[in-house]
Order: C-alpha cells, then sequence, then structure tokens
C-alpha cells in the first residue's frame, strides 16, 4: 500500500455540491468547476488556496461539463440543453456567447479539439454537435454527428490531429467518428492515419460493442490506441488492428474517468474514491497499484485466501449506528476513521503536469466538491 | 383516434434511436434447443448424482445457454439448481475457488435467478451460502458484471 | 445474528454496493427533466439495468431494481401469522407517513414487498454511499426485531385486559 501522504498532493474542498467536471488553463494559473447551475473559475497557485474570480451564471440548470481552450476560452454545457462559450476580457470578466447547438435534451460533455478552434458536444439528444465559429455571422454554429447514436453520450475525446473524435454513451458503444469541418482542417493531418483512408464528417470509423454504459474514453493519439472504462466495471484498450484488452477493477466498483500516463500506464478511478493504476506488461494490461487507498481490506483477490473477509467482523453493519449512539450519548465523534481524500466518487480525472509525454501530476475533482491533486 | 393527444409520435419515427429490450439482447448467430442441451443437462444430472459436485458446477456455469428461449431456459435452470443444492455447506468455499471468474459470472446469474423464483426461494440458506462464498473469494466484481450483462440465463 | 441472517444481510450489502453506482442522468424523453429512471415508465430500456433478488425464503426477500440515476429497494418482512401481518403494515405506514424525514423512504412500497426505499444520484452525492448501506441494512437487522417485540407487547397486553375483564366474572 503507498503511504497517502505521499500520492495526495494538495486537497482543495472547494464547494459544498458535486464538481462534475474541471479544468485548468493551459498554464495551470486559471482552474474551472462546475457548481450546480453555475461554473466558478479560480485563480490558481503559488500553494495558496483557490481563490474565486469569476462565476459564470448564465445556465439555469445543471451544468455538467466545462473545458478550456488553449487559447483561454471558457466553453460550458448543461442541462438546459445549451452550451456558452466565454471570452475572456481583460478586466478579467468574461463575455458569454450562445452556441446554436439545436439539440432538444441536455448537453452532458464537452470537449476542445486540440487546436482550439472547434469542439465537440455530446447530448442526450443522440446527438453529438461540433462546433465552430462562423466569422460572418459572429456565432458559434454546429453541425450534428447522429447516426448511429441510440442513447445519451456521455464522454468525448479528440485525437490530436483534430479530426477524429472518440464517444462513448448508455448504449454501451465506443465509436469514433470523423469531425472533419470544412476549412478548418485539413486532409493532411489524417495522411498516414491507421484508421482509415478518408474521413468525411459524421462517418463513423470504428465502434466497439461494450454492452453497458461508458463512463469515460481517452485517446492516446502518438501510439494510435483508445481505453474506455465502462459501467461493468473494466477498463479496455483498444486499438485500430481490432487488438483489445479488457481488464477488472480490482475493487469490481466501476470507474468514471481515466487518463494516459504515459504509453503503458493508464490511471482510473470512480466508484471507489481512489485512483488505480494499470499498466502494460507482457501480458497485456494489468492492475499496477492504489493511489491513496485506505480502509480495513487491502486487495478482494488478497483475501480471498483467508476467506475471513466478513465472518470476523463484528462491527457487521453496525458501524453507522454505533457512531451516531456516541455522538448522541457522549456528545463525541469516535476516533476518526482514515479516510481517503475524496469521500466520493471521483468523477474525473486530468493531467496537471507532465514532461516528455509523462504525466506527473493529476488532478481530479468528486461528488463530494473537492478537487485533489496527485502525484503519480 | 380519440386519445390523439396521447399518441406517442416519437415512436413512429424509425430514427428515434429508441431502445427496446430486444434491441438490447445481443445478436445470436445460433439459438440452442432443447434437445440440442439435453445432453449436457443428462450429464449434469449424472455428475450431481456421483456426488462430483466441482465438476457438475464447472459445466453447470460453463457455457450456459444464453440464446435458448424461455422454457429451454427453465430446464437448464432446474438442473443447474439441483445440483447446486446438493453441495453440502463446507464443500462450497473449495468449488467456488475453482471457477474461473467467467464461470463466477454465470453462477451469480443462477444465483439471483434462483432467489427470484419460488422454487429457489424454498432453498434460499443454500443459494446465500453460495452467494456468500462467492462474494468472500471475488468481491463485488461478480455482481457489477451482473448489473449491466444482458446475457440472461 | 443468527447464522443465516449474516448470508441473508452480507448478499444484500454487496448488491447494494454495486448497484449504488449512480450518475446524474438528465431524461431521454422528456426535455429539461431529471427523473429516477427506475420509477418512470420507460422508453429506454438500456438505462435499466438487471433487478436483483436476493430471498433466504418465500416470507423474507429483497429486491433490487437499478437504474443508471437510481435504485428501488424493496423489503419483504416476514409475517408468520395475522398479528405479524398488520404490525407489519401498521409500522411501515407509519415510516412512510414521515417519509420526507427518511430522505431515501419511498412512500408507497410496490406490490408483493412491505417496504420501499428509492435511492437516487441526488442521495448519493450528499450522502456516504457506504453508509446508506449501513442504514438499510441495520434496517432490516431492527424490523424483525422491532415487530416481534411490538408482538410481544401486544400479546402481554391482550393477556392483561383479558384478565382484567374476565376477572368481573369471577366469585
Amino acid at each position: 500500500m503507498l503511504d497517502t501522504s505521499k500520492s495526495v498532493l494538495s486537497v482543495f474542498k472547494l464547494v459544498k455540491a458535486p464538481i462534475y467536471s474541471h479544468c485548468f488553463s493551459i498554464d495551470r494559473s486559471l482552474l474551472a468547476i462546475t457548481c450546480n447551475t453555475d461554473c466558478l473559475v479560480y485563480r490558481f497557485g503559488g500553494g495558496k488556496s483557490p481563490q474565486l474570480i469569476a462565476t459564470l451564471p448564465d445556465h439555469d440548470k445543471t451544468v455538467t461539463a466545462v473545458d478550456i481552450s488553449i487559447h483561454g476560452r471558457i466553453v460550458t454545457c448543461s442541462q438546459d440543453r445549451n452550451a456558452y462559450v466565454w471570452e475572456p476580457l481583460s478586466d478579467g470578466s468574461y463575455k458569454p456567447t450562445l452556441v446554436l447547438l439545436r439539440i432538444n435534451r441536455a448537453a452532458t460533455s464537452v470537449s476542445w479539439a486540440p487546436n482550439g478552434y472547434k469542439f465537440a458536444v455530446g447530448s442526450s439528444a443522440r446527438i453529438i454537435a461540433v462546433c465552430y465559429y462562423e466569422q460572418e455571422n459572429n456565432w458559434w454554429v454546429s453541425k450534428h454527428i447522429k447516426k448511429p447514436i441510440k442513447s445519451s453520450v456521455n464522454c468525448l475525446s479528440w485525437h490530436s490531429n483534430g479530426i477524429l473524435l472518440a464517444s462513448g454513451g448508455t448504449d454501451g458503444y465506443v465509436r469514433v467518428f470523423s469531425g472533419f469541418i470544412k476549412g478548418l482542417d485539413t486532409k493532411e493531418a489524417v495522411s498516414n492515419s491507421p484508421w482509415g483512408e478518408k474521413f468525411p464528417f459524421g462517418a463513423v470509423v470504428k465502434e466497439w460493442y461494450n454492452g453497458s454504459f461508458i463512463h469515460d474514453v481517452e485517446w492516446r493519439s502518438n501510439i494510435e490506441k483508445l481505453a474506455y472504462v465502462a459501467h461493468d466495471g473494466t477498463l479496455t484498450v483498444a486499438d485500430s488492428v481490432e487488438q483489445i484488452y479488457s481488464v477488472n477493477a480490482p475493487e469490481g466498483l466501476p470507474f468514471k474517468s481515466l487518463i494516459w500516463i504515459n504509453d503503458h500506464e493508464i490511471l482510473c478511478a470512480g466508484y471507489s474514491c481512489h485512483p488505480v493504476m494499470f499498466t502494460e506488461g507482457s501480458n497485456g494490461w494489468q492492475f499496477s497499484k492504489n493511489l491513496d487507498k485506505v480502509g480495513k481490506q487491502s486487495l478482494p483477490q488478497s483475501t480471498s485466501e483467508d476467506g475471513t473477509d466478513d465472518e470476523e467482523n463484528p462491527t457487521f453493519g453496525m458501524s453507522a449506528l454505533r457512531k451516531f449512539k456516541q455522538l448522541d450519548l457522549k456528545g463525541r465523534v469516535t476516533a476518526a476513521e482514515q479516510e481517503s481524500a475524496h469521500e466520493n466518487a471521483i468523477v474525473e480525472l486530468r493531467p496537471f503536469e507532465e514532461s516528455n509525454g509523462q504525466v506527473t501530476q493529476v488532478s481530479s475533482c468528486g461528488l463530494d466538491g473537492e478537487i485533489v491533486i496527485y502525484a503519480v | 383516434m380519440e386519445d390523439w393527444r396521447r399518441i406517442d409520435i416519437d415512436s413512429f419515427d424509425p430514427n428515434s434511436g429508441r431502445l427496446t429490450n430486444d434491441d438490447l439482447i445481443p445478436p445470436y448467430a445460433h439459438h440452442v434447443t432443447l434437445q440440442e442441451l439435453q445432453p449436457k443437462i443428462a450429464q449434469l444430472r449424472s455428475l450431481a448424482t456421483s456426488g462430483d459436485m466441482s465438476s457438475a458446477t464447472k459445466l453447470a456455469t460453463e457455457d450456459p445457454p444464453y440464446s435458448a428461449d424461455a422454457n429451454t431456459k427453465a430446464v437448464y435452470f432446474q438442473a443447474v439448481l439441483e445440483a447446486l443444492t446438493q453441495v453440502r455447506q463446507a464443500d462450497i468455499a473449495t468449488i467456488v475457488k475453482q471457477l474461473s471468474p467467467q464461470q463466477q459470472d454465470v453462477l451469480v446469474k443462477y444465483l439471483y435467478k434462483g432467489m427470484s423464483l419460488p422454487e429457489g426461494q424454498r432453498q434460499g440458506g443454500i443459494l446465500l451460502a453460495w452467494f456468500e462464498k462467492l462474494t468472500q473469494s471475488s468481491g463485488v466484481n461478480p455482481i457489477v458484471h451482473f448489473l449491466s450483462d444482458r446475457r440472461t440465463v | 445474528m443468527s447464522q443465516s441472517l449474516r448470508p441473508y444481510l452480507t448478499a444484500v450489502r454487496y448488491s447494494l454496493e454495486a448497484a449504488l453506482t449512480l450518475s446524474n442522468f438528465s431524461s431521454l424523453e422528456v426535455e429539461r427533466h431529471n427523473r429516477p429512471e427506475v420509477e418512470v415508465p420507460n422508453t429506454s430500456a438500456e438505462l435499466l439495468l438487471q433487478p436483483m433478488h436476493i430471498s433466504r425464503n418465500e416470507n423474507e426477500q429483497v429486491l433490487i431494481e437499478s437504474s443508471v440515476n437510481s435504485v428501488r429497494v424493496s423489503i419483504k418482512v416476514k409475517q408468520a401469522d395475522e398479528i405479524e401481518q398488520i404490525l407489519v403494515h401498521k409500522f411501515t405506514r407509519f415510516l412512510e407517513q414521515r417519509a420526507e424525514s427518511f430522505y431515501i423512504l419511498r412512500r408507497t412500497p410496490i406490490s408483493g414487498y412491505s417496504i420501499s426505499f428509492l435511492i437516487t444520484n441526488k442521495h448519493t452525492e450528499s450522502m456516504k454511499t457506504g453508509k446508506l448501506v449501513d442504514f438499510i441494512i441495520e434496517f432490516m437487522e431492527d424490523v424483525d426485531k422491532e415487530i416481534s417485540e411490538i408482538k410481544l407487547f401486544l400479546n402481554a397486553r391482550a393477556r392483561f385486559v383479558a384478565e382484567a375483564y374476565l376477572g368481573e366474572f369471577v366469585y
């Protein structure tokens, strides 16, 4: 087991609501998080706790996702069916522009293309809207990818070439679409791609059937691989030539998010409240270590030998009762059980610091309203 | 056309993309029939009566008839239930450990199915004992798989 | 804890742990709505997961129905005779009438069960999942105890009343 103090660098309890999504600006000086119907922007860094500098209030339903482009533009999308692009002004405030998404259900996820000139919005309307700026109208307009999406889109990821767009949703399929926008993208970007020859907008380049909800999908562009996590508690890595590796979560509970640490390591996190590292070895992908893991049982696999998991645990089912009795009768909280940095499920991981294609620090946000930074 | 206000127009749109229960069942190349399954059931019964419970459990949880119709599944399930309930409590833990993760996933399906039907509920104690040993050996993993798995037994 | 109760509660605990992996999910059907998918007539079958039955015997069962953003847990409490039936009915009704103080309690049980809980993503976001599981397990432990205690009280009271009443006729 890893020493907790070593892997957790800092914990910021920012809000008393779940944070569904967070994003740092490219220089890590700004942090944007979702909080109920708002998006909050913090000044970050210098070892101090983040300072709130702007609230982006235009949405009137839960904000589901936020992303910051390389130019510093913030895009937010929400269950009120809208997305806004927030242009930073010189005085530190933000100017909103409504995006014409033309969807009639909630927007669930948003992601800037690497070049920062277009972004994709996934929605519950079984549509992915690829949005770009139209100079003549001074507006963000969108083109739709409809077929063959059958259910809500949960997650999106752009390939570094800015054309291949991976998506996953509750219909249990991971699909790679082409998000080629004429006039914005060039054919050279995908000239030697192993994924195909032609990439007309909206074409399905590849699809994989998993069967359970897909929670997150992430490209590793330089080695042309795609990894995704699903509700059946698996992490799967796939590539263009039908090679698929699937590996189970060591604790069984599904992951909500994943990021590539390097070409052979993936960090996942989800309902078990702490990140889990997987490594590619000679036998394919394997669980390698837990970050910030605390608690009584170590690994389910290792407890299987002695088989005494629950049998000799006298506190079974009564721990909550005892805690409240102690609170009630003696007015004190029982000796604090050590807990992981996140007290509730982790919903999103983002790289925080990387060097030479190796992520060294990772930030996460969770349902407990915390932002945690881990050292890998 | 009296109740035209309540007509669900989306269901007339072939592109609405809605998924029904039938859409979720994975396509099977071949549907197993009862005749094809009879030898396996007979083998299962003979293993169970001869007392080789470990092999019986392995056979029962190997390649279950996902593609069969409800009637065939019910017959097969009866045989599996008989086998499972003949195992002595003390042997369960050893048998569970011998199963592969895939076989454990199948086992958990039969346990839940057993507990949902009256004939299995009468044997609730033994099914729960199986369940307990299974979770001791593999934790919550097989249950998470069960939740999302659309292949039913 | 009796021998056969433990595996029963273990099974419920593990099943609940697996089921309480909920997400915030906006309705596919109705615009700008966010509703527990397990409770509404659903035209998108993929949002519902496999239901889990856990039964100790015919009279003691738990049904866990799971979906993308909500879980419904229904418990059938042991009812051995008519008095227990009445007591369970009264007891669960008492709780259901105060459902908002219990947050996760459903106002009516689904048919065939004594009491139902409805846990949505709002609950798992504001409370610790482990404690929610603990609460339901503890409820299941306590409810049998509670019912048999009330039954004893009732019998004692009935005896007392009968003695007092019939004592009038003793000369």
